[in-house]
Formats: structure tokens, sequence, C-alpha cells
């Protein structure tokens, strides 16, 4: 009896535990319940696995870029050894974070090819024709949007393909305008030389705008040693008509001429300036970018959830509704069954519930659509166990046997079914975690938990609820226990 | 209240019904598989091709005024610069015209938001908050499927070495025999309901079979181990051991798949739409599993 007690103040120990962690630590909640973006960064490697080093590598890159960018609480982590999830909390536009965290920014500095002056004019020509034919296309408006101003892009877009000598192959005319334009850059790129000058050798980026006109421009800062480079270089083409380019991710962004009184020292100081025509944005996206450094591997956004605030209070209602529901019903089916057993697994279930989102706040676990589905599916597993246990005591109870007899041996004989039921179910939890995807995760590590607790709650729990019920002399009734009506059977 | 299940008697009656149902699903799964646009077992959905979901509500003073998708794609056609966006676009109103829903192949955030824009020229406008996009590359689509697919092998391959281990070969073996059957109805009623109603699996669909594999299994436990507690005590005859064990465990049976229905059944009517064909396959689940574990693996046992 002493140690009963003793169980019975530790669960209302649990208890209380429970509700102090959960007013203290609130409940981590994800972005399909509180709004959101997430991106899922896929790191691309060609051949063989991409190792921890690399992972890391990106990692670090990734997580400088967001930092720079300035997103409120975003929050990276690895996935599966060569994915990335990014989450960004709240209304804030995936797009500018896809854009900034999608480019390599492999910064390369390249001299021309000597007497190439003549190609390079001209693909300078037309690279200047398709960016106004672009810019003229994307900002018209759908009422210029006749077949007559059509018509003149698709003759000047013809025009340059043959200057070119080169044939787009898209089937619509927007792709094909982007489809020459990567073309021109290329052999804009093909006629410069690399150089051992890159963006590794810079220790800063910054921007400013240009003071005669509102285009901003970005500045590099050198290390020492990528200063002496960058000297050496612009000495080698000064006063020539060479000229030097600034290469991101193999597209030219400038060429600029050294003049020719760096002729002996090249141009020292260790830093240097891109005017290309930036834009505030872009400049500050390339700032973000060049900081963060380049990325050793390639990686790609292959998965983009975007949830409005607006749903994810709307999703934690309805998760609400369905658990509240759920339980009581549960409840009521329960008590209707089983009377006081009922009324036993209806407490146990309580405790239950506190029991999983305190674990949830501690461990923490972030509370997801599907995690809540975990839980609340786990609720009928939880009462599975009070059910295997009743159905005996019942049993027992209808063999003539005394009540705490019944109660002890049907908890005692239900306890090899609870405990192989828990375990296939925790295999099928286990596997779905260590393979499944971040969003099966949440399923997975809920309804686990959930099989773990219900293990104590209902086997101990109910035990010691019940036993403390039955000191009671007017609750120990069989017809408490049993519907009357049964009896005559 | 004793029930009297009279499975002596009706052996034949179970197994031939269980077999007219497993031949009903292969006949989905193969008529899917052949027979329609997909080409697949099942109609895969966006986790695992890939593509663009998007639903966003409209701002209606009253009334949503009535908009037909054709006339919006027309629209839609005329003011979009990238055209590529328009392949295969499926759109739809639902809610009183409320509702924009929207499925496109796979389009970077760039694109996806265009369309959205372009969107709010043609219907505005729209509410932001109400925004639910999902863009999943094809590349990760594939992942996706692969990591479901192995799951699926790797735990029903730990739960079928688990029950070897835990009982004798005949048990495993019809246990593991009602485990199959059970997750094969539910994966052809769900190519059944692709072929007819479009209905497309996503990777929650995986996991419902996960846990429906779980459950089922659990069930046919309890039951078989009733049968195996009454064998070593009870004087009656075999065959009659098993139907009684099956009786004395049918309250507990319905019971737990009643308790485990009415929270799903909560999902489906007041949960988040996301999480209505999971429920719904993790329900079919749940009866099919009482069924076989009552009726089937017992039947299986008996002896002629």
């Amino acid at each position: 009896m002493k140690r009963r007690q003793g169980w019975l103040f530790f669960i209302i120990f649990l208890l209380t535990l429970s509700v102090y962690l959960l007013i203290n630590y609130p409940l981590q909640l994800g972005l399909d319940l509180q709004g959101g973006s997430q991106l899922t960064l896929q790191i691309i490697k060609e051949e063989g696995k991409v190792t921890k080093d690399e992972l890391d590598a990106v990692n670090a890159v990734i997580d400088r870029r967001v930092n720079n960018l300035g997103v409120s609480e975003s929050n990276l982590q690895t996935l599966g050894g060569d994915q990335l999830i990014l989450e960004l909390p709240g209304e804030q536009n995936p797009l500018v974070a896809s854009r900034v965290l999608g480019k390599t920014a492999l910064l390369e500095f390249r001299t021309q090819k000597a007497g190439t002056s003549t190609d390079l004019k001209t693909l300078q020509l037309q690279r200047l024709n398709i960016k106004e034919i672009i810019d003229q296309y994307s900002s018209s408006e759908k009422s210029q949007y006749d077949d007559n101003f059509l018509k003149i892009i698709q003759d000047d877009l013809k025009e340059i393909e043959q200057e070119l000598n080169y044939s787009t192959t898209s089937s619509d005319l927007y792709g094909m305008l982007i489809e020459i334009k990567k073309y021109v850059d290329k052999e804009i790129t093909n006629l410069f030389i690399k150089t051992d000058l890159s963006g590794k050798d810079l220790i800063n980026a910054g921007r400013r705008q240009e003071q005669t006109n509102s285009n901003w421009e970005v500045l590099l800062t050198f290390s020492n040693s990528g200063g002496e480079k960058f000297a050496e270089i612009t000495k080698s083409i000064a006063g020539t008509n060479q000229l030097l380019a600034i290469i991101l991710d193999g597209e030219s962004i400038s060429e600029a001429s050294v003049g020719n009184q760096f002729a002996n020292t090249g141009i020292t100081g260790g830093s240097a300036t891109i005017s290309g025509n930036f834009s505030a944005e872009n400049a500050r996206e390339l700032e973000v970018q060049l900081k963060g450094g380049s990325l050793p591997l390639p990686i790609e956004i292959v998965e983009t959830n975007t949830i409005g605030a607006l749903l994810g209070s709307k999703n934690i209602l309805k998760s609400l509704y369905a658990a509240i529901s759920g339980l009581i019903l549960v409840g009521i089916f329960m008590i209707f069954n089983y009377r006081i057993l009922g009324f036993v697994s209806v407490l146990s279930l309580v405790l239950y519930g506190f029991l999983n989102l305190a674990l949830y706040s501690l461990i923490p676990v972030t509370l997801t659509l599907p995690g809540i589905s975990g839980l609340i599916l786990s609720i009928g597993m939880a009462v599975d166990a009070n059910i295997l246990i009743f159905e005996r005591i019942r049993e027992e109870l209808y063999d003539g046997n005394t009540l705490t007899r019944s109660i002890d041996s049907g908890f005692q004989r239900a306890n090899s079914s609870i405990v192989d039921g828990h375990i296939t179910t925790l295999l099928s939890c286990f596997v779905l975690f260590l393979l499944g995807t971040n969003f099966v995760k949440g399923f997975a590590a809920t309804l686990g938990i959930g099989v773990l607790i219900s293990l104590f709650t209902s086997l101990n729990c109910s035990k010691t609820i019940l036993r403390f019920f039955t000191t009671y002399q007017s609750l120990r009734q069989k017809n408490l226990f049993l519907p009357k009506n049964n009896f005559s059977n | 209240m004793k029930y009297n299940l009279e499975l002596i008697k009706n052996k034949k009656k179970i197994i031939g019904f269980s077999t007219v149902l497993t031949l009903l699903s292969l006949l989905g799964i193969l008529y899917s598989t052949f027979n329609t646009s997909y080409k697949k077992p099942i109609n895969l959905g966006m986790d695992f091709v890939g593509g663009n979901e998007l639903r966003i509500e409209r701002i209606c003073e009253a009334e949503c005024s009535n908009l037909s998708p054709d006339s919006v794609f027309e629209n839609l056609k005329e003011i979009s610069k990238n055209k590529k966006v328009l392949n295969n676009l499926k759109l739809q109103f639902q809610n009183n015209n409320k509702l924009i829903s929207i499925r496109t192949p796979y389009l970077s955030i760039e694109e996806s938001n265009n369309l959205i824009s372009n969107l709010d020229n043609i219907v505005g406008p729209l509410n932001y908050e109400s925004k639910d996009s999902r863009l999943i590359g094809p590349k990760l689509g594939k992942r996706l499927l692969t990591n479901s697919v192995t799951s699926l092998l790797v735990s029903l391959f730990a739960i079928s070495l688990y029950i070897t281990i835990r009982f004798d070969k005949k048990y495993a073996l019809f246990a593991l025999l009602a485990l199959f059957h059970d997750l094969l109805i539910v994966f052809g009623i769900f190519s059944w309901l692709g072929i007819i109603l479009s209905v497309e699996v996503n990777s929650l669909f995986a996991v419902s079979l996960l846990t429906i594999a779980g459950y089922s299994v659990n069930d046919t436990v309890v039951i078989f181990d009733r049968i195996r507690e009454n064998l070593k005590s009870k004087k009656e005859g075999y065959n009659e051991t098993i139907q009684l064990s099956v009786n004395e465990s049918f309250r507990r049976t319905t019971f737990t798949s009643i308790t485990t229905l009415i929270p799903l059944l909560s999902i489906i009517l007041f949960g988040s739409y996301s999480l209505f064909w999971f429920s719904l396959a993790l329900s079919l689940g749940i009866i099919v599993g009482s069924y076989s574990s009552i009726l089937l693996a017992p039947s299986l046992l008996l002896k002629d």
C-alpha cells in the first residue's frame, strides 16, 4: 500500500512538472502551424558521395550568407548527409533567399586573350541589345503587348541570331531570349584566360551608391597576397588593349581596361570595385554572396514550401478541434463501456496528453501537422493498452474472482500483448525516423514518443489510479465495473 | 455478453472474400500500370514526381464572383511572358470561388511568384496570408520515392523478423500473410481511387502504410497470443479452441479499432485538408486490419 501511495505522489508530481514545463517553455511550432517558408537545398556532386567535410563547408557558407542577409529567426540544419533545410518563419519572401543561396558565387578574375578585341566588341554590343530587348519585354504592360510589339521583338531577336550565327531552340519567346543571353555570356567568358586570383583572395565585400548616377557598385577588399596578385595581373595588361574581366559563376559581370599609368606597379592598395549597373538589390545580393565565400559544391533548391500566417493559425485551430473532439469521444466511449475503469483510463489519458506535450517542449520536438496527427493517432494506441487490460479484468470478474485479484491478474496477463504491440509500432517509427523526410520525421517522433509514454501511463498510472479508487469502499462494487445486465450471462 | 463467430463453418467464405478483395486490388494496380495516363501501379503525387502546388484565397467583399477556370487560363496565357509556366497548368476554384488551387510541373520560386502576381491581376485581390505553396524539384521527388519504398521494405523486414522470432513458423507465416493482405488492399483501393477520382498518393501515404503494418501485426499478435495461451490450457479440440480464442478477443479488437478510428474520424472531419487522404488511408487500413486479424488470420490456422 505504501509503495502504491508513493506512485500516486510521483504521478501527481509528474503532472505538476509537465504543466510547469509547458507554461515556462512553450511548444515550438513548425512552419505549417505558424506560417513561413522552408527551402530544401540539395548539394550537387557529379561523382561519389558528399563527404562530411564538404557538407560542413557548404553549411558554413550558407550559414554566413543567411546571417548576412539579415533574415530574422532563420533556422538552418543538415539533412541526410547531402541536404540542407532552411526555415524562414513569418512572411519573409523566399525569393531573395533563394537567389542569394542558390548561386555558387564563384568569383574569378580573368585577362583577355590577345587579339580578340573585335570579337569582344561585337559580343558586348549584342549583349547590350539583348538586355534591352529583355528589359523592354518584361517591363511592358499588357496593353502594349500586341502582335505588333511581339513582331518587333521577334525581328530583333532574329537579327541578333544571324549576327551571332547561333539559332535558339527554346519554344517560347522568353525562353529564346534567356537562351541567347546565356550563349553570349559564355562566348564572352571564353575570350578571357583564368588567373590565379579568385574569390578566395577576398577578405571583405561592401557596396555603395555611385556618385554620378543612381547605380550601385560592389567593393572588394583583397587579402595581402590577393592584393599582390591583383597588382601583378593589372600590371601585366596595363596600357594594352586587353581587358580585365570579373567573372561570377561563369558570367562576366564587368570588363575594364587598366590604364598605362599602372604599367610599373599594377593597381596596388588591395581593393577593387565592380561597377556593372547594379540595382540596390543586386548589389546587396552580390555583397552577401561574396562575404559568405563561394560554395565548394554547387547546390540546387529542390523544394520550397510556403505557408501563410493565417493558414498556419487555421491549421492550429483545426488540429485542436480534431484532437479535443477525438479525446472527448474516446472518453465517452470508454466510460460508457467500462464505467469506473473507463473513467480511470480517461484520467490516465489526460496525464498521457500532458506528459507528451511536456516532453515535446523538453526535447524539444517541433510540432507540425503530421506531428499532431501522430499524437492523435497515439491516443488510440494508448487506449488500446487500457482496453486489453480492462477486458482481462472483466473476464476475471465474470469468473467470480474478487475485485483486487481481478485487477492484479488483469494487468499481469495483458502485459505481454501490450509490450508486443508497442514494439511493432516502435519498429515502424524507428525506421520512419531514420529514413523519412523532415515532414515524416515529425510524425514518427510524436508517435514514437507517444508509444513509449503509453507504456508507462497505461501499465503504471492506470493501475495506481485504479488502486487509489478501490481504497474507497463505496466504489468497490462490481456493477460499477460491469454493466448490470451482463450479470445474467 | 458473449460473442459467437462461427469461424469453422465460414472458413471457406472468409478466405473466398479475402481472395476476391485481393484480386480486385491487383486488378486496380494492373489497370493503373497499363491503362492509365500515368503508367504506374498507383497515381504518384507531387511529392514523388515533383511539381508546384498553390492554394490561395481571394479577398471578396461579400461573395466571390463566379469565374470559369478556362477564362482565367486564357487571361493568364495573354499576360504571362514565360509560357513554360502554362504547360500542363491545372486550375480549380473551390469554396464558392474563394479558394484557387493550381497545379503545374516544377517551377522556380521566381516563376511561381510571377504566376501568383499574374493571377492577382486577373482574379485578385489575393490574401497572401492564406497562401499555401509547395515547389518540389523532380530530383527530390525521385529521392522521396526511393526513400519511401526503402522505409516500407526495411520496416516490413524488421516486423517479419520480429514475428518470426516471437512465434512459431506457422503463426508467423499467417500473421505476415494477413499483413500483406491488408497492405495490398489499401494500396489497391488507392489505385482505384487514382483511376476513378485521380486521387494522388504522397509521402504521407507511405507513412500510413507503415503505420497500418504496425497496427495490423499488433492486432493479429494479440489474437495469436490468446490462441497459444488457450491451446496450452483448454481441453477442447484445436479448431474449437481457435474459434473460442477469437470470440474472446473480439471485443478487444473491435474496441481498439473503434477508439483508433474515432480520433482519425476527427482529423477527417475537422483537421487540415493536407491530412484528409492520410487519415482516410489509415482508417481503411485499420478496418481491413481488424477484419483480417479477427477473421482471416485465425481461419488460416484452422485445420480441415
